[in-house]
């Protein structure tokens, strides 16, 4: 489960990854999910971290950190990710239903048969009508977080408000009888059953349902129910004696209690994490240890083999906004290409520890993808003279001048990240003056097409393991919008956005085909240069000495995969 | 005196009410539209006006200020039909965030600012106050220049340089202490020391740094005053010289600081609480302003606002007791 977009550049909601992390993915801690290393059940584990979570209701949890934490230890949903290191844990498994979904010929109607014997927290049965609820929930103004499938896909979504306002519940959504449920859609749907791991597609019991406060204290379907809640301070987790492992096939639920600790400042987890004492030493820090921390830990060998590694399906770049002269000129796009170096964004961010430089748009562990680089500049060191070769060709011999939007806070698209552009840019002789924002309104300023910069920085996640929902919001002509623009070169190539149309065609009938033509459509959009690529970021995160079975989860984002995690004790 | 503290009162309120419409006019004018961040970037505008509509923030802004006071004294509802939440007296808002009443939040996180404030400040007094007699008695001794060098130090570093190297050298290279997390002290009076200690320290040392300077440089005008030469010339024992007429006197601006400083760390010692995890206000001010949760961003400022100006108008009864020249007028 990933957030769409990547959504904070402070705190990094969802990050790059490579697919040559699979390796990486796997290293440090018990390493590799194995059973063995992973130890017996029982124990603490405390999680350290600054912020809570963004939500825990199913119908608003979107983003990777609560998604790991809600959906592999609280709410399931009908199917879910393999609790695997590296693209293993992209593998679909069944988790409420039986199987990973029946769908009819043109992908329209899809059925899912839950499993028997679920139950929640106080033993009473998890119904289909409870799964159909869980997800008109997420239709309501009141819980708008959530990710948008249910609505863009479900025929209806478009008029329906939700259980509170209607009663009468969405007719597109079927329970033939209590294990039954039957999804209708808008248009063909190949990987519904994959839309269908989202949170948001699992169990809400009406009578416990109490709208936005549901988000304190979901009910519990998985192996581990709330015993107690405080926001912003702490949150500790105990068995639900209901789950039965037979129904799960997933879970590993190794802990008997599982304690997460918040409002700790970032240095001090790392510190804590890398002293390694007491109860830390059955501590994970939940989020990205702090850059200037990573020399202590890869320098130290004890330190480093703590050290977690984990990818996700996301790239980030900068989108050159074609709708201003000169970036409307494919030479000059061609010449930031070559300019830019992707070597000094990775070592601003703090080092090759932490990303790997990129040159396409969609990442390595998408199905399709084809590794190649059109501006091939130094090994990503940047390529100065041929950017001004490039640029006097294009009409343009004593440079320009360009804007550049960042972040005033640190982290990805910060201060420290514009100038290593704005230096790399200088040698080419385009002058970059730099538009910094706060972070909690930058989406909000590039995203509003008149305000936008010349050049943002950006970045995009796919949803399920498919370009499909990477490529199109972010490089199809038709999702350039006023505001919440996602589409930053506000890039509208006739032939892209036919390529697009006839690729989501081939998907119901070849989804292999259409998975190799995306990969396809990545070069051909690249030959018109409306981003530069910059990297894959690899999540790093820090273990104590007795957590066991840590690895990266692909689909959360490279955080840690909560399924498997154990503590010795 | 009883009048002066009604009018007092009422001119506290006005403040408050000019503070709080400062504040709505500065989040109303903001770029980061609550509604468009809730529903992310995958969001259309028909959505985003559905959401507005829920958090009534298609309203006029005078009438959302309104219904903003009003509910402070009258308590709100936020939403409609079975979605609704009640947010009672005193509401500040609903953090949609937190799915709470900001007035919840902020009893919550209180205690702990509070337990913060109040250690602090009898470390800093008791140091600052007693460095500063001592310093202006010995002016130009060893003691004097040693604790004003000192003092310089407090001043200069930086809270949160401080805070981590205390707990670097405590924590995790002395191993002296567990890791500060705060405990309820009624119950375990030894381990609040304990958690405290270190906070209390952090800002003591900055505080105390700050108030020795303050004390010295009072306690130097006044022994200076005539009327201290007249009270030794009376022959009155030199404690009684230094105490009753010389610190009464000098302590009257360092009471009015105190005052704000107090007022201060009451409605949360933002980089204190963060650095060392402590879930006080301005922790909760820090996380809210992470995730742009106006409601808590407000209910905080005005939160620590009233303690300012609350503190203030202590501090000018106080005055009176402490300055037998100043009335009531």
């Amino acid at each position: 489960m990933i957030s769409m977009a990547i959504q904070s550049t402070v705190r990094l909601a969802a990050v790059v990854a490579a697919v040559a992390l699979g390796a990486a993915a796997a290293c440090g801690g018990g390493g590799g999910g194995d059973e063995q290393q992973a130890g017996a059940k029982g124990g603490t584990l405390t999680l350290l971290q600054t912020d809570d979570f963004e939500h825990l209701d199913p119908a608003r949890n979107y983003v990777t950190n609560s998604g790991d934490f809600g959906q592999r230890l609280l709410t399931r949903a009908l199917t879910q990710y393999k609790a695997a290191p590296g693209e293993a844990g992209q593998d679909l498994m069944p988790d409420l239903a039986v199987d990973t979904g029946q769908a009819n010929e043109d992908k329209t109607v899809w059925t899912f048969k839950l499993r028997e014997g679920l139950k929640y927290e106080d033993g009473s049965p998890i119904t289909a009508q409870d799964v159909k609820y869980g997800v008109e929930r997420a239709f309501s103004a009141d819980l708008p977080e959530g990710p948008p499938w249910p609505r863009q896909l479900i025929e209806g979504g478009d008029d329906y408000k939700g259980p509170y306002e209607d009663k009468g519940g969405l007719d597109s959504i079927e329970t033939p009888d209590d294990r039954t449920i039957v999804f209708n859609l808008k248009r063909p749907v190949p990987y519904f059953n994959y839309t269908v791991t989202f949170p948001v597609f699992g169990p809400v019991p009406e009578d416990k349902d109490n709208g936005v406060k549901y988000d304190n204290r979901p009910f519990s379907s998985g192996p581990y129910k709330i015993e107690k809640y405080d926001r912003g301070k702490e949150l500790v987790l105990v068995r639900n004696e209901h789950w039965d492992p037979k129904t799960d096939p997933v879970r590993k639920a190794r802990p008997d209690r599982i304690v997460v600790k918040m409002g700790i400042d970032p240095t001090t987890i790392d510190q804590r994490l890398i002293a390694d004492q007491g109860e830390d030493q059955t501590a994970i820090n939940i989020e990205d240890v702090e850059p200037s921390s990573i020399a202590r830990i890869v320098n130290d060998p004890k330190v480093k083999e703590r050290f977690i590694q984990g990818g996700s399906p996301c790239t980030r770049w900068i989108g050159l906004n074609m709708s201003h002269k000169p970036l409307d000129n494919l030479k000059v796009r061609q010449a930031i290409n070559y300019a830019v170096s992707q070597e000094s964004y990775i070592t601003s961010r703090g080092g090759p520890v932490l990303a790997d430089p990129t040159s396409t748009i969609m990442p390595p562990s998408l199905p399709g993808y084809q590794k190649f680089n059109l501006y091939p500049n130094n090994n990503f060191k940047g390529d100065p003279e041929k950017a001004k070769q490039m640029l006097a060709d294009a009409g343009y011999p004593d440079g320009l001048e360009l804007t550049l939007t960042s972040t005033t806070e640190s982290g990805a698209y910060g201060p420290d990240q514009a100038e290593a552009i704005q230096q790399a840019l200088a040698k080419a002789g385009i002058k970059v003056k730099i538009n910094a924002v706060s972070a909690s309104v930058y989406y909000t300023e590039i995203g509003n097409i008149k305000r936008q910069d010349d050049l943002v920085f950006y970045g995009w996640c796919a949803e399920w393991p498919s370009a499909e929902t990477m490529i199109p919001p972010t490089f199809d002509g038709a999702f350039i919008k006023p505001q919440g623009n996602n589409n930053t070169s506000q890039y509208d190539d006739p032939e892209a956005n036919k390529r697009v149309a006839e690729i989501l065609e081939l998907m119901i009938s070849d989804p292999q085909a259409a998975d190799r033509a995306w990969g396809q459509l990545d070069r051909q959009i690249m030959q018109d240069a409306p981003i530069v690529p910059l990297s894959y970021d690899l999540r790093s995160q820090l273990i104590g000495s007795k957590v066991t079975g840590a690895f990266g989860a692909q689909m959360f984002g490279g955080h840690v995969d909560l399924a498997t995690v154990g503590v010795e004790q | 005196m009883i009048r002066y503290i009604v009018r007092r009162l009422i001119a506290v309120a006005g403040i408050l009410l000019v503070i709080c419409g400062i504040t709505f006019v500065i989040f109303y004018v903001l770029p980061a539209d609550p509604a468009t961040l809730a529903c992310g970037r995958a969001c259309t505008p028909e959505r985003i006006a559905e959401i507005q509509h829920q958090l009534g923030l298609d309203r006029p802004i005078y009438q959302q200020f309104f219904d903003y006071v009003v509910g402070i004294f009258a308590g709100r509802t936020f939403g409609t039909g079975e979605a609704a939440v009640q947010c009672p007296f005193p509401c500040l808002g609903f953090s949609y965030q937190n799915n709470l009443p900001v007035w919840s939040l902020l009893m919550d996180r209180l205690p702990v600012s509070a337990s913060i404030a109040i250690g602090a400040a009898a470390l800093w007094l008791l140091v600052g106050l007693g460095a500063g007699v001592i310093s202006a008695l010995r002016k130009g001794s060893l003691w004097d220049r040693g604790a004003m060098v000192v003092a310089l130090s407090g001043v200069s570093l930086p809270v949160y340089f401080t805070a981590l190297v205390l707990l670097y050298v405590f924590y995790i290279r002395l191993e002296l202490i567990p890791y500060p997390e705060f405990v309820n002290p009624f119950t375990d009076p030894a381990g609040w020391i304990s958690a405290m200690i270190l906070p209390w320290i952090t800002l003591a040392f900055l505080f105390s740094a700050m108030y020795a300077r303050l004390t010295r440089a009072g306690m130097l005008d006044t022994m200076a005053e005539n009327y201290v030469r007249t009270a030794r010339a009376k022959g009155l024992p030199e404690r009684t010289v230094v105490v009753k007429h010389g610190m009464r006197a000098a302590l009257t601006p360092v009471i009015t600081i105190f005052g704000i400083d107090l007022g201060q760390l009451l409605g949360g010692a933002l980089i204190t609480e963060t650095v060392f995890g402590m879930p006080g206000v301005g922790q909760l001010a820090y996380q809210a302003i992470g995730t742009i949760d106006q409601p808590v961003i407000m209910g905080v400022t005005l939160f620590a606002a009233f303690f300012i100006v609350f503190a203030n108008l202590i501090v000018d009864i106080l005055y009176a007791v402490l300055d037998p020249r100043v009335r009531y007028t």
